[in-house]
């Protein structure tokens, strides 16, 4: 049985084709959510890939910010849920998901058995988001994927204290003409993220194994930063921004399973 | 027939002010009564007819003239509606000293709606000893003077038969809500309006509405997945369609707006206005209500179980701190109990809900998966 699962975020589109809930076949990413092209270049960019036809997918599930707005799908289910399951798919001993989208934070707690126990979501803010770090990726003149890099050569890690992403865009501006190095600069403004994630981690609950998901994974500068702040590893997989994709492909064969079991 | 009744509750739901005009062209003065309690009994025994002034869904704008921006969005609602009009003909508002945000609602009115008079109901903060008792005696004789001059009068016999009206009222809305909890059938948008009418309607019209329509109920529905609600006000109707779309059934309710304003009882005594300070005394569960042991928390708790409940959704009204303050000890005791626990934040200018839709779509996932 193939599945697809399809999830449109924010800023980017991922999809994940599965057999038999066990094995990734293809995968396929784009930039652009909702409301771009991002979605239908995913889709088309994934059956150049895979050695399979539309037709052959049993069950399609969408999730993601997106999810509401898309029609070729059989089903919908909640981002959360789906990076849960993904997550958990990677790591089968995951306890603890930190997702940082481009712009939300969320932190899903799971039990033992691998079931969802308690989740937050930081909603209302950009900081802490990927958001955050694309406005200051802007400032800096930085490709947002050179920020690693570039933190990785700070000395002495710049402080940001403002939480709001517009005050920090001055506070980051007034430091630089100050004379603040770019790569302290760049290192202060990732542990601001990790600072105001591992907050929201402390209210879920902090249970490794934990590892990250989402764009701002890749990020190992935010990633570090956090692992610091949480005083636990912090694992990644380069699969770590298919998590919901993987998940609502997951979802989807669990579907056509109970459908068949009920038969 | 018990469509045409819902039908009946959803019409008074969302017309309060058709509501006013009908209860004015029959020549009754109306007092609004704020959030969260005020004595009601003691206005409907003087003759005016109370109605509920708990805001409404809207932009705000003209609130921030006197309001900062982090002050609860229904304080800031009922001023907006009370500067463009809206309660307009009303002869007074009555807004109790529960919270900060409160007396601050009051000071600004005098200022802001100089037609509508404000009468400040003060309530202390220690109400269950004798002089907490004899404070709020006090308080509800300030609002007896006011609402004198306002052409009322006052006779403890007629207050004795408005608690009478007010106390079967509070029987009814008790017994709804013990009904509606094995109801599946009845959404989370009809619960609401059953309760939410009864703002805008006299206790002796929503007493017998409500009695016709408990009358009328047939069998049981499907089931669903059982929740408590906890919050102050979960009117939205976008919250309510959401947890209809996810298969959620409000199996009690712990909200102001709601079950709180029923749980007690005034009791039988010689002098009716000490009955209603007693009234007042006996009152708990609630976040604006000091109790330094929170029996609230374990009465969240206690009432899930009892009733079955799979998980518990606070609704928080965002810069509500009464309400924040409580969550942390909500949360505890549920974690403690094994009993799930989502938080969503809502408010009166919130026009997407989804970021709402996803919290409560994953804890529905958690509770089924
Ligand atoms: S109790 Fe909360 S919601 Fe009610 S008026 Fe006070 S701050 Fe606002």
């Amino acid at each position: 049985m193939i599945t697809l699962g399809i999830d449109i975020g924010s800023t980017t589109s991922k999809c994940v084709l599965m057999s038999g809930g066990e094995q990734i076949i293809a995968s396929s990413l784009r930039i652009g959510g909702l409301g771009t092209e991002g979605p239908a270049e995913a889709l088309s960019d994934l059956w150049d890939r895979a050695d399979i036809a539309p037709s052959d997918v049993s069950r399609t599930i969408v999730t993601g910010y997106g999810r509401n707005k898309y029609e070729g799908a059989d089903g919908e289910v909640s981002e959360l849920t789906c990076h849960a399951l993904g997550g958990r798919f990677i790591f089968p001993d995951l306890r603890t998901l930190i997702d940082i989208g481009g712009q939300d934070a969320k932190i899903i707690s799971l039990s033992e058995a691998g079931r969802m126990s308690n989740f937050v979501m930081n909603d209302k803010c950009a900081a802490g988001t990927g958001r955050f770090l694309d406005v200051m990726a802007g400032i800096l003149r930085m490709d947002i994927d050179e920020l690693d890099e570039c933190a990785a050569q700070s000395v002495s890690p710049a402080s940001i204290s403002s939480t709001c992403t517009v005050f920090a865009e001055s506070e980051v501006i007034s430091q630089l003409a100050n004379g603040v190095s770019r790569p302290d600069l760049v290192a202060g403004i990732c542990e601001s993220v990790a600072s105001r994630v591992s907050a929201l981690a402390r209210r879920a609950g902090v249970v490794p194994r934990v590892c990250m998901s989402g764009g701002v994974a890749k990020n190992g500068a935010v990633r570090k930063a956090l692992s610091e702040s949480l005083g636990v590893d912090i694992d990644f997989d380069p699969m770590a921004q298919y998590f919901g994709a993987i998940g609502a492909a997951l979802y989807a064969h669990r579907q056509l399973q109970k459908l068949s079991d009920n038969k | 027939m018990v469509q045409d009744l819902m039908k009946k509750f959803h019409e008074a739901a969302v017309s309060p002010r058709a509501q006013m005009d009908k209860y004015m062209a029959e020549g009754k003065k109306i007092v609004l009564t704020a959030p969260v309690y005020t004595p009601e009994e003691l206005i409907h025994s003087m003759g005016f007819v109370p109605m509920g002034a708990w805001g409404a869904d809207m932009e705000l704008n003209r609130s921030k003239e006197y309001f900062p921006a982090f002050l609860c969005s229904i304080v800031q609602s009922i001023l907006e509606l009370g500067i463009k009009g809206a309660y307009k003909g009303a002869s007074a508002i009555v807004i109790p000293s529960l919270c900060d945000t409160l007396k601050t609602l009051g000071e600004n009115w005098k200022y802001a709606v100089d037609d509508i008079k404000f009468i400040p109901m003060t309530y202390p903060q220690n109400r269950k000893p004798d002089y907490g008792i004899a404070f709020t005696k006090a308080g509800y004789e300030r609002v007896i003077r006011d609402l004198e001059a306002l052409g009322g009068k006052y006779d403890p016999a007629a207050l004795a038969e408005s608690i009478r009206v007010y106390n079967k009222h509070n029987a009814v809305m008790r017994r709804v809500d013990e009904v509606l909890a094995v109801h599946p059938e009845i959404t989370a948008a009809e619960r609401s309006d059953i309760f939410k009418s009864a703002y805008f309607m006299t206790k002796e019209e929503h007493t017998a509405l409500v009695e016709e329509f408990l009358a009328e109920l047939g069998e049981a529905g499907e089931e669903k997945i059982g929740i408590v609600v906890s919050g102050i006000l979960t009117d939205a109707p976008q919250l309510n369609q959401i947890f209809d779309e996810f298969g959620m059934h409000i199996v009690a309710d712990d909200v102001a707006a709601q079950s709180r304003q029923y749980r007690t009882d005034s009791p039988e005594m010689d002098d009716p206005l000490e009955a209603l300070a007693v009234k007042f005394a006996n009152m708990d569960n609630c976040s604006v209500l000091y109790n330094v042991k929170k029996p609230r928390v374990q009465w969240i708790v206690d009432t899930a179980k009892a009733r079955g409940a799979k998980g518990v959704v606070v609704v928080m009204t965002k810069f509500c701190d009464p309400e924040e303050f409580d969550y942390v000890m909500i949360k505890k005791a549920c974690e403690k109990a094994d009993l799930p626990l989502a938080l969503v934040e809502v408010d009166r200018q919130m026009v997407h809900f989804e970021q709402v839709r996803t919290n409560l779509e994953t804890f529905r996932d958690m509770l089924t998966m």
